[in-house]
C-alpha cells in the first residue's frame, strides 16, 4: 500500500532544538534541511548534527528526508555520503531543474552505498522543482530514476523568476502545481505542494490547502507543527467517502471468496483506481483516526 | 591527529552545545553545564571517547552546554574536529561508523 | 525569527537600531566601533540586536517583551560564531553588572567588576592563562609599572630605576596596543634595551589585560560625568587581579600634571589597590624645568627634529629613531 505523505514538515538542519523535538507532532514526513536554512559557515556542522539524529533519536512512524546541497556546491557530495551512511529514507535534490539533474545525484547516491556496502537502491529520492524549466521538465524528472518517491513545488524561487509573488488565490502556481502534478501522476509517484510561510495566517493556510486537496496533491509542505492538525483535517475522508471506500473494499473481498475475478459494486464494474482510491480513502480515515483497525467508523 | 587551530562549532541556544578547541598538552575539558551535577560525567565521557577514537592526545576543549542530546554533542564535537583539523569535506568514516 | 546583519548606513535600519539602544538605556558613542552590527526581527520589528568591534561585543539590546527568552542566547549565540568565522574566538564584553549573570550562563567567565560596570571574556584564551604564562618571582618587595612607552624615554628610564631601587622585583607591562606610533614589538623592544642593565626588572607583555582604559567601551554608562570613572575603576580591579596573582605589593606611576583624566585614574587606583597594594605617584623627570614626555618625543619626529628627540631619549632609543626615521615619518604621514 502506497505510503500516506499528507505533511511534511521541514526542520532547519542546524537546529539542535527542532531537530529533537521534529518525531513529536505526527508529521507523515520529516525534512531535514541541510540547504537554504542553513547558512554557509554552518553547512559542515549541520551536516554532522543530522547525522547523528538520524542515527540516534526515535522518529516513529515518520518518513525521514533530508535535503541536501546541489551538486554544484561543495557540500553536496559530502551531504550524500553522510545521508546515505546514516540511512536517510529519502533524499531531496534542491533546485532540480532537469532529469540530469537527478540522474548524476543518482549515481552519487549509488556511488555511497557501494562504498558502505549498502545495498543498492535502499536510498530514495525526491526532486524539488523550483524554476520555469523545472516546471516544464516535471514529467521527465519525475520518470528519471526509479528511485524517485515524488517531486515537490518550491513556490519561492520559482514565483520570484516568474516576476511576480505569492497570492491568496494561487493563480500564479496554477500552471505550476499542474505540471508537477501530472509529471507525478504519470511516473506513478508522489506530488507535493510548496510551503506557506505565514504561520499566523490560519485561513489563507487552510485556503490555500483546499485548493491543493482538491487538485490531488499527496499532501503539503509544512514549516510549522501547528500546520500538521490542519493539513490532516482536510485530508480526513467525510462518512460518506469512508461508507463508500468501505463497500468497495468489502466487494472486492466478496469476490476473492467466490473466486471471481471481477468486482462488481451496485451493478457497476470495480476498476483498480477505483479499489486504489478506496484503500487510500481508509488509509486516511485511519490516520485520522475516524475508523478503528478493522475499519468500522468509530460512531457506530 | 594534531589540533591545526583554535575552531568552535555549535550554539548557545537551548538543546545546544558549543564547543572550543584549541591547541594544549594532553586532555583538557572545561565544561560548563547547568546540568554538570547530574550529567557531567556522562557529557565528559562521550568527548574523551570521541577524542580517543580520533587520536587527539592534545587538546583543550572548552564546552558550554545548554541541555544538548548525546547525539548533538557527539556532532558537535566531530565539527568542531573537522574544523579545528580542516577536514570539514573529508569525514573520517571509520570513525563516523 | 530570522537573524540578520543590519546595515546601520542605511537610515531606516539606523533609525529601528536607534531606538531599540536608546530605549535600553544605551548611548551611541561612535559608529566607527562597530564592524558588524546583527538584529533579530519578528515580522517588520527589531527586536533584539548586537554588535561587535574587533573582539568586543557590543550594543547588546533585546526588546522588553522578549527578554527573557531564549532572544539573547540567539543573539550572543550568533555573534560568537561569526566572528568564530573570522578566527576569532577570545571575546570580551562590558556590560552593566546587573547582566553579569546572563552572560556568565553562556560560558563567559567574570575578569572584573565594579559598582558601574563588569568585564568578562570566553573563548579559547582567559586572564588565568595569562597570568599563568608569566614569569614567577619570590620576594618581599615586588613592584609593577604598566607603561605604554610610545617611545621609550629618559622619564620612563627615571621611573624604572626609582622602582628598581627600592624593590627586589619589577614587573614591567607593556600596554599591547599597535594604535601607536611606535609598533608594540618596537616599544617592548626599546623598553628591553633601555632596562638591560637594571637585573631585577621583569618586561612582560600586558596582553589583552593591561589596555589603555580609555579604550574601555562606555556606551552603557548613561551618566557621562561617570565615564571616566568607571573606566578607570575597572582598569584598576583587572590589574588588582593579575597584580595579586603575582604577589605584587606596590605600583608606581608618574604624575602627569595638569590632566584631569589622569587626576581621576590615580584616586581611582587609591581607591582599589590598598591595602594590599600601595602606589606611589612619582614626580616626572624634568631637564632644566623642562619636562621629559613620549608626546615630545613623537613631535620632535614629526619635525624631524633629531637633536631634540636625543635630549629625552636613551641612547638605544635614540639610536633606533635615527635609523627608522623614514618609516616613523611615514606612519605619521598615514595618520598614526
Amino acid at each position: 500500500m502506497e505510503r500516506l505523505r499528507r505533511t511534511m514538515m521541514f526542520v532547519p538542519g542546524n537546529n539542535p532544538a527542532m531537530i529533537k523535538d521534529a518525531g513529536i507532532y505526527g508529521a507523515d514526513s520529516i525534512m531535514f534541511d541541510l540547504e537554504d536554512s542553513v547558512s554557509l559557515t554552518e553547512k559542515d556542522t549541520a551536516r554532522m548534527l543530522v547525522f547523528e539524529a538520524l542515527q540516534n533519536v526515535d522518529y516513529g512512524n515518520s518518513e525521514l528526508v533530508v535535503r541536501i546541497n546541489g551538486l554544484d556546491t561543495d557540500m553536496g557530495r559530502a551531504d550524500i555520503f553522510a545521508m546515505v551512511k546514516a540511512g536517510v529514507e529519502v533524499i531531496r535534490l534542491p533546485k532540480t531543474e532537469t532529469p540530469e539533474d537527478v540522474i548524476e545525484t543518482e549515481k552519487v547516491i549509488a556511488e555511497a552505498e557501494k562504498f558502505f556496502g549498502i545495498e543498492n537502491g535502499r536510498t530514495h529520492m525526491m526532486a524539488a522543482i523550483e524554476s520555469a524549466e523545472g516546471v516544464l521538465n516535471a514529467p521527465l524528472i519525475a520518470k528519471a530514476s526509479d528511485r524517485l518517491i515524488g517531486i515537490a513545488l518550491g513556490a519561492e524561487d520559482y514565483v520570484t523568476m516568474m516576476k511576480t509573488h505569492r497570492y491568496p488565490d494561487g493563480a500564479e502556481l496554477s500552471f505550476a502545481r499542474n505540471m508537477i502534478l501530472h509529471g507525478a501522476r504519470a511516473a506513478g509517484i508522489a506530488a507535493f505542494d510548496t510551503v506557506y510561510s505565514d504561520v499566523d495566517n490560519t485561513e489563507g493556510f487552510n485556503h490555500e490547502v483546499e485548493i491543493i486537496h482538491e487538485l490531488g496533491f499527496d499532501g503539503k509542505s509544512v514549516i510549522n507543527p501547528r500546520q500538521i492538525p490542519l493539513v490532516n483535517a482536510i485530508y480526513a475522508p467525510s462518512e460518506k467517502e469512508i461508507r463508500n471506500a468501505k463497500d468497495v473494499l468489502n466487494a472486492i473481498e466478496e469476490a476473492h471468496k467466490k473466486g471471481s475475478g471481477v468486482i462488481s459494486l451496485r451493478g457497476k464494474m470495480v476498476d483498480k483506481p477505483v479499489v486504489a482510491r478506496a484503500q487510500r480513502t481508509m488509509a486516511l480515515a485511519k490516520a485520522s483516526h475516524l475508523v478503528d483497525e478493522e475499519g468500522n467508523l468509530y460512531a457506530e | 591527529m594534531e589540533i591545526k587551530h583554535t575552531a568552535l562549532a555549535g550554539t548557545l541556544e537551548s538543546s545546544d552545545i558549543q564547543f572550543t578547541l584549541s591547541k594544549g598538552t594532553g586532555v583538557e575539558i572545561n565544561l560548563d553545564s547547568q546540568v554538570e551535577k547530574q550529567f557531567g560525567k556522562q557529557i565528559k565521557k562521550v568527548i574523551t571517547d570521541l577524542l580517543s577514537e580520533y587520536g587527539i592526545e592534545n587538546v583543550n576543549v572548552r564546552a558550554v552546554d545548554k541541555g544538548a542530546l548525546d547525539c548533538t554533542i557527539k556532532a558537535r564535537l566531530i565539527a568542531a574536529i573537522q574544523r579545528a583539523t580542516d577536514t570539514q569535506n573529508q569525514p573520517n568514516w571509520e570513525v563516523l561508523g | 525569527m530570522d537573524i540578520t546583519t543590519l546595515n546601520l548606513k542605511d537610515n531606516y535600519y539606523y533609525q529601528q537600531w536607534q531606538n531599540l539602544v536608546q530605549n535600553e538605556g544605551l548611548v551611541i558613542e561612535n559608529l566607527a566601533d562597530i564592524t558588524e552590527t546583527l538584529g533579530i526581527y519578528d515580522g517588520d520589528k527589531l527586536i533584539a540586536t548586537g554588535s561587535y568591534f574587533e573582539n568586543v561585543l557590543k550594543y547588546l539590546a533585546i526588546d522588553p517583551d522578549y527578554q527573557g527568552g531564549n532572544t539573547f542566547n540567539k543573539i550572543v549565540s550568533t555573534l560568537i560564531n561569526e566572528l568564530a568565522a573570522q578566527n576569532v574566538f577570545h571575546i570580551f564584553v562590558f556590560t552593566k553588572p546587573k547582566y553579569k549573570k546572563s552572560f556568565e550562563y553562556l560560558g563567559f567567565q567574570i575578569i572584573a567588576e565594579t559598582e558601574f560596570s563588569a568585564l568578562l571574556e570566553t573563548g579559547d584564551y582567559s586572564i588565568g592563562q595569562y597570568i599563568k604564562s608569566l614569569p614567577k618571582v619570590t620576594g618581599q618587595n615586588i613592584s609593577a609599572i604598566v607603561m605604554n612607552a610610545n617611545p621609550f624615554t629618559l622619564g620612563h628610564r627615571y621611573l624604572v630605576e626609582q622602582a628598581s631601587k627600592q624593590s627586589d622585583y619589577v614587573y614591567l607591562f607593556v600596554v599591547n596596543q599597535d594604535a601607536s606610533l611606535f609598533t608594540t614589538q618596537e616599544r617592548i623592544d626599546l623598553i628591553k634595551q633601555g632596562v638591560a642593565d637594571l637585573g631585577n626588572v621583569i618586561v612582560v607583555s600586558g596582553d589583552q589585560y593591561m589596555v589603555s582604559f580609555v579604550t574601555f567601551p562606555a556606551y552603557f554608562i548613561k551618566s557621562r560625568a561617570d565615564v571616566a570613572k568607571y573606566q578607570t575603576q575597572l582598569d584598576a580591579k583587572v590589574f588588582k587581579r593579575v597584580a595579586s596573582a603575582l604577589h605584587i605589593n606596590r605600583r608606581f606611576v608618574g604624575n602627569e600634571p595638569y590632566s584631569p583624566t589622569t587626576e581621576i585614574y590615580n584616586r581611582s587606583m587609591k581607591q582599589i589597590l590598598p591595602p594590599e597594594i600601595s602606589l606611589d605617584i612619582l614626580d616626572r623627570k624634568a631637564i632644566d624645568n623642562d619636562i621629559i614626555s613620549a608626546t615630545k618625543v613623537r613631535k620632535a619626529i614629526q619635525e624631524s627634529n633629531l637633536e631634540a628627540v636625543q635630549k629625552y631619549v636613551p641612547e638605544t632609543t635614540f639610536k633606533f629613531i635615527k635609523n627608522n626615521l623614514p618609516v616613523l615619518l611615514r606612519r605619521i604621514h598615514n595618520g598614526n
